[in-house]
C-alpha cells in the first residue's frame, strides 16, 4: 500500500466514524444502521489485502470501542478478524464485478456482531443472547447499501505504486 | 505476524479493561474521548434535527389525508365518549400525580441535559447527554423525563458529558414494583421497544394496565419513578414462569431532554452492596 493510500485510508475511517457516531444514528432505517467503519475496514481488505483490512478493522474499531461504554478492545478484535477473513475470502472468487465487496460485506456484516455478541457473553457482559436475527440482517443489508458507495469511492484513490502492476491493471493504467 | 500482533494487542486491552475498576485508564480514557466527541456529536445533532424532521413529515405526507379523516372520526367518538368521563377522572388524578414527580420530589436535586448523541451501533441502547461531572453527574444516577418518567441509567461519565443506558438496553436492570399490588421484582431490558419485569415470585398479582414503577431496592435508583404499563402477561407451562412484558412510558426516538437525578454517591451505595 502506497504511502498516499495510507493516508487515505486513514481519512476514510476518520470520515467513516464521524458519519457513524453523529449523522448515522439520526438516519436509522428499520430502527437500524450501517456499520461503516466494517464496511470500509472489508473493503480495505478486498481492494489492497487482508493484512491491510485487518489494520483498518483495528483502527475503525479501536475507535468505536474508544466512545463505548463496552468492553475496549473488543470492537477491534471482532472487526480485524472479520476484515482479514473477508480479505482472505477474496481468493475463493473469480468477479472483480461489484457483487464481490457486495456479497463479502453482507457475509461481514453477519459475522462481526454475531462474534462480538458471543465474546460479549464469554467475557459475562452480556446476561442473555440478543440475537435478533432482524435486527443482524437488516444491518447487514444496510452495509451493503453503504458499500455500494464505499466500494466505487474508495477504488478511485487507490494510488497504486510502481511495482503494483496488477493494482494498475485494475484500476485501467498501462 | 501482524494479525498476531494486532490479535494480542485486543486481547490484552479486553483483559486489562475488564480487570480495572471504573477509575482505571482505559475507563478514563473512554471518558475523555467521550468528551472530546460530544461537542461534534451535539453540533451535528443540531445541524440534522431538522433534516430529519422534513423527511419524516415528506414521508409521511401521503398518510396525512387519511390520517385527518381518521381524525375525524375519532373526534366524533370521543365526544360521545365524554358523557363516560366523570369515571376517568380517578384516574386522570393519578397520572397527574405522576407527572408532576419532579414537582412533588423538590428534595430531589436534578440536573437537566440536552440528548447531544445516540449509540453508534445497533447492540446497544445509548443516548449520550451534555451533562457530566462538572454539574454533578456520577455513575449509575437515575435519569428522567421532564414528566418524571424513568428513562435509564448514567453508566459513563465524561467531564461535560455521560453516556445513558436507556431501560430498553439488553444490560439493563432495574428494581421495579407494580403500583396496584406492591409485588416487587427486575425490570430487564431486551433491546426492543419493551421492556420485561421478571417478578420475585410466580404467583404474583399482576395485570394488564398496571402501573410499573421503580421500588427503590438496590439503593441506585429512587422509588416512585414510573416506568411504563404491563402490556401482556403470559404463563409459560414449563416452571409456571410469569413473563410480564411493559410498555414503557418514554418514547424514545422523541426524547431531546431529560433529567439526572443527583442522589448521594450511588457508586458508594453498589459497593457497600457489593462488600
Amino acid at each position: 500500500m502506497s504511502r498516499k493510500r495510507q493516508v487515505f485510508v486513514a481519512g476514510a475511517l476518520a470520515l467513516a466514524f464521524l458519519l457513524q457516531l453523529a449523522v448515522m444514528p439520526q438516519f436509522k432505517l428499520l430502527g437500524v444502521q450501517p456499520d461503516l467503519l466494517l464496511v470500509v475496514a472489508v473493503v480495505v481488505a478486498i481492494q489492497d489485502g487482508p493484512i491491510q483490512g485487518a489494520v483498518a478493522g483495528f483502527c475503525g474499531g479501536m475507535l468505536q470501542d474508544l466512545v463505548s461504554p463496552l468492553v475496549m478492545g473488543m470492537g477491534a478484535l471482532t472487526k480485524t478478524v472479520t476484515a482479514y477473513l473477508a480479505g482472505s475470502l477474496k481468493g475463493f472468487f473469480v468477479t472483480y464485478s461489484i457483487l464481490l465487496p457486495v456479497i463479502l460485506v453482507f457475509l461481514a456484516g453477519v459475522a462481526d456482531p454475531v462474534m462480538h455478541q458471543v465474546m460479549l457473553i464469554i467475557l459475562g457482559q452480556e446476561k442473555l443472547p440478543p440475537f435478533q436475527v432482524n435486527v443482524i440482517l437488516a444491518s447487514a443489508i444496510y452495509d451493503v447499501l453503504a458499500v455500494l458507495v464505499v466500494y466505487p469511492l474508495m477504488g478511485r484513490f487507490s494510488f497504486p505504486g510502481q511495482g503494483d502492476s496488477l493494482a494498475l491493471l485494475r484500476s485501467g493504467g498501462e | 505476524m501482524v494479525l498476531i500482533l494486532i490479535i494480542i494487542v485486543c486481547i490484552v486491552v479486553v483483559t486489562l479493561y475488564v480487570r480495572e475498576s471504573d477509575q482505571g485508564p482505559l475507563h478514563k480514557t473512554q471518558d475523555i474521548f467521550l468528551d472530546l466527541v460530544s461537542p461534534i456529536s451535539s453540533g451535528f445533532a443540531k445541524i440534522l434535527r431538522p433534516i430529519k424532521d422534513g423527511f419524516i413529515n415528506l414521508f409521511h405526507l401521503p398518510s396525512l389525508s387519511r390520517e385527518n379523516a381518521e381524525l375525524r372520526r375519532e373526534v366524533a367518538d370521543l365526544k360521545r365518549k365524554q358523557i363516560g368521563a366523570k369515571e376517568l377522572e380517578a384516574e386522570v388524578a393519578d397520572l397527574k400525580e405522576l407527572l408532576n414527580w419532579s414537582e412533588k420530589n423538590p428534595e430531589m436535586k436534578n440536573v437537566g441535559a440536552d440528548i447531544i448523541g445516540q449509540s453508534p451501533d445497533n447492540w446497544q441502547r445509548l443516548m449520550i447527554v451534555n451533562a457530566g461531572s462538572s454539574s454533578g453527574v456520577k455513575k449509575y444516577m437515575s435519569v428522567v423525563t421532564r414528566e418524571g418518567f424513568l428513562v435509564g441509567r448514567i453508566i459513563s461519565v465524561g467531564s461535560r458529558s455521560s453516556v445513558v443506558q436507556l431501560i430498553t438496553d439488553s444490560r439493563s436492570a432495574v428494581g421495579a414494583r407494580d403500583q396496584r399490588s406492591r409485588e416487587t421484582g427486575v425490570v430487564e431490558g431486551r433491546n426492543r421497544s419493551t421492556i420485561r419485569f421478571v417478578p420475585m415470585t410466580d404467583e404474583a398479582d399482576m395485570k394488564v394496565g398496571d402501573v410499573i414503577e421503580t421500588s427503590g431496592l438496590g439503593g441506585t435508583c429512587p422509588p416512585d419513578i414510573p416506568i411504563g404499563t404491563i402490556c401482556e402477561i403470559e404463563k409459560r407451562e414449563k416452571g409456571l414462569t410469569l413473563l410480564v412484558e411493559v410498555e414503557p412510558f418514554v418514547e424514545f426516538s422523541k426524547l431531546d431532554k431529560v433529567l439526572v437525578i443527583i442522589t448521594p454517591e450511588p457508586e458508594s451505595v453498589i459497593l457497600k452492596e457489593a462488600q
